[in-house]
């Protein structure tokens, strides 16, 4: 059945496999009518309502063919765990397209997911962790009283936190970024999570999950706070934040909790076995060296200095053992790549670098 | 076994964890904690000790996975009626009884830390 009223020959008549080769070899004008053709065949309609999501393979090349390139978009799925050990959490209680739920923590988990999706797709190109249309699964309400989130390779989980030190997890848009990162950098450079390769991996989870939040508030970055989970501290704690990419090691100083332990310059690197060999304490060297890369470059902090660290992260010569040292040389290769040798971004980056003491 | 000393009041031992991950290192936290027996309830020992025999604490055999970016390693040691175990265990924690376990020896060791 034909369901379009306008009648060019192409329409109706010619079968599918037809279509396919002018939707891939014809001319655009002809490609663009074969390429409508297809897209209105019940079958692909079918194939398109059963994925609700990203359309790879020959379907997507022909319409990339006939110049009718669809833009990602998140599928998000969240799972309620009521309280329990357990993740997945055996309740769906949001599906992609759906609406609020009214449970803060479920439709922030939503949101977050989303915005983490947006930057990475609007800022990179990078459709979704896997740069290919991975869906984002989330569990909330995961155990009682649990005071993390992180990232289990396949979905997020979030903890409501205590409510005597911490706040729901979901309540921090930068952490919801720093968790989905990981995956991201654990599908590219796979940096090793111990000693400075670890940190590595922390600070480019912080830097993108800091991106996320500030790109959502439209904040350059001299307008933006740096900090990293602002609000998941109760008004019990003396603290502001899990981290300061600005001041690294001024977030927090509690009784209960210790003082921020982030050295922010390689003079006070901090050499232990706990914490995977320091990884989120050494993290503040490298997340002030993106801190003063961005607000030296200027504008948003996402397009100049994030574009730089993301190519850095894909950079074949970023591996899985790299060292502060050897990103740093990355980040400035790349820099200058896109910017000139000489150009100020490049000189930023270097200048970053070197107050940090890495180079 | 001894299930059946769970109903008793003369259960003996002590809880310790000590929890490392997460999304932050809190130098505070990153301590090990111990809660003897006599600090808790009879239900909350009768409930480490049903669910130390639900997961097996004492005889199973440890996954020994690494701990993903910002999940945490628990390294849980149980000293319940003369025995004696400690394990270390990483999230996500697959077996529910050991995930429960973790859970409730968590909790308590908290509110035992909060509590001083």
């Amino acid at each position: 059945m034909c369901a379009s009223t306008h009648r060019h020959s192409l329409h109706c008549i010619l079968p599918p496999y037809i279509l396919s080769q002018i939707a891939e070899n014809g001319s655009p004008e002809l490609r663009a009518i074969a390429m409508h053709s297809l897209l209105i065949d019940p079958t692909i309609r079918i194939v398109r309502a059963s994925t609700a999501g990203p359309v790879t393979g020959t379907i997507a090349r022909r319409r990339s063919a006939a110049g009718n390139v669809l833009t990602p978009s998140p599928l998000r799925t969240i799972r309620d765990a009521g309280g329990e050990p357990e993740a997945p959490g055996p309740i769906v209680v949001r599906r992609e397209g759906q609406g609020p739920t009214g449970d803060v923590a479920v439709d922030e988990a939503y949101d977050g997911l989303g915005a983490t999706f947006d930057l990475f797709w609007e800022a990179y190109q990078r459709n979704s962790i896997d740069d290919a249309g991975l869906p984002l699964d989330a569990t909330v309400h995961y155990d009682r009283d649990y005071d993390n989130a992180f990232w289990d390779g396949t979905q997020m989980v979030f903890g409501d936190g205590d409510g005597e030190l911490f706040n729901r997890f979901t309540i921090a848009l930068d952490v919801i970024g720093h968790e989905l990162t990981h995956g991201v950098t654990e599908k590219e450079a796979g940096l090793v999570y111990f000693n400075q390769s670890g940190a590595l991996n922390e600070s480019i989870s912080d830097v993108f999950g800091s991106l996320v939040k500030q790109r959502l508030l439209g904040q350059t970055a001299d307008q933006a706070d740096w900090l990293i989970g602002a609000g998941l501290l109760t008004s019990a704690v003396n603290g502001v934040a899990l981290r300061s990419m600005k001041e690294p090691g001024t977030a927090y100083d509690d009784p209960v909790l210790g003082k921020d332990p982030q050295p922010g310059h390689m003079d006070d690197f901090v050499r232990t076995n706990q914490d995977n060999g320091g990884v989120h304490i050494n993290s503040g060297i490298p997340n002030r060296a993106f801190y003063l890369s961005a607000t030296a470059i200027g504008g948003n902090a996402w397009d100049q200095a994030g574009r730089i660290w993301y190519n850095t992260l894909l950079d074949p010569n970023t591996r899985a053992n790299t060292d502060f040292a050897g990103f740093a040389r990355v980040t400035i290769d790349v820099a200058g790549r896109l910017h000139g040798t000489e150009s100020a971004e490049a000189t930023a980056v270097a200048e970053a670098w070197t107050a940090v003491g890495v180079i | 076994m001894q299930t059946g000393k769970a109903c008793s009041e003369a259960i003996t031992g002590e809880v310790r964890v000590r929890i490392e991950g997460g999304l932050a290192h809190f130098p505070g936290l990153a301590k090990e904690q111990t809660v003897s027996f006599n600090d808790l309830g009879l239900p909350e020992r009768e409930e480490l000790t049903s669910l130390a025999d639900k997961a097996d604490f004492f005889g199973c055999t440890p996954a020994n996975e690494t701990a993903r970016p910002d999940a945490r390693t628990y390294t849980v040691g149980l000293t319940i009626d003369g025995r004696s175990r400690e394990i270390r265990v990483a999230e996500p924690i697959r077996d529910p009884a050991l995930a429960r376990l973790v859970s409730v020896v968590r909790r308590l060791s908290k509110q035992q830390a909060v509590a001083r």
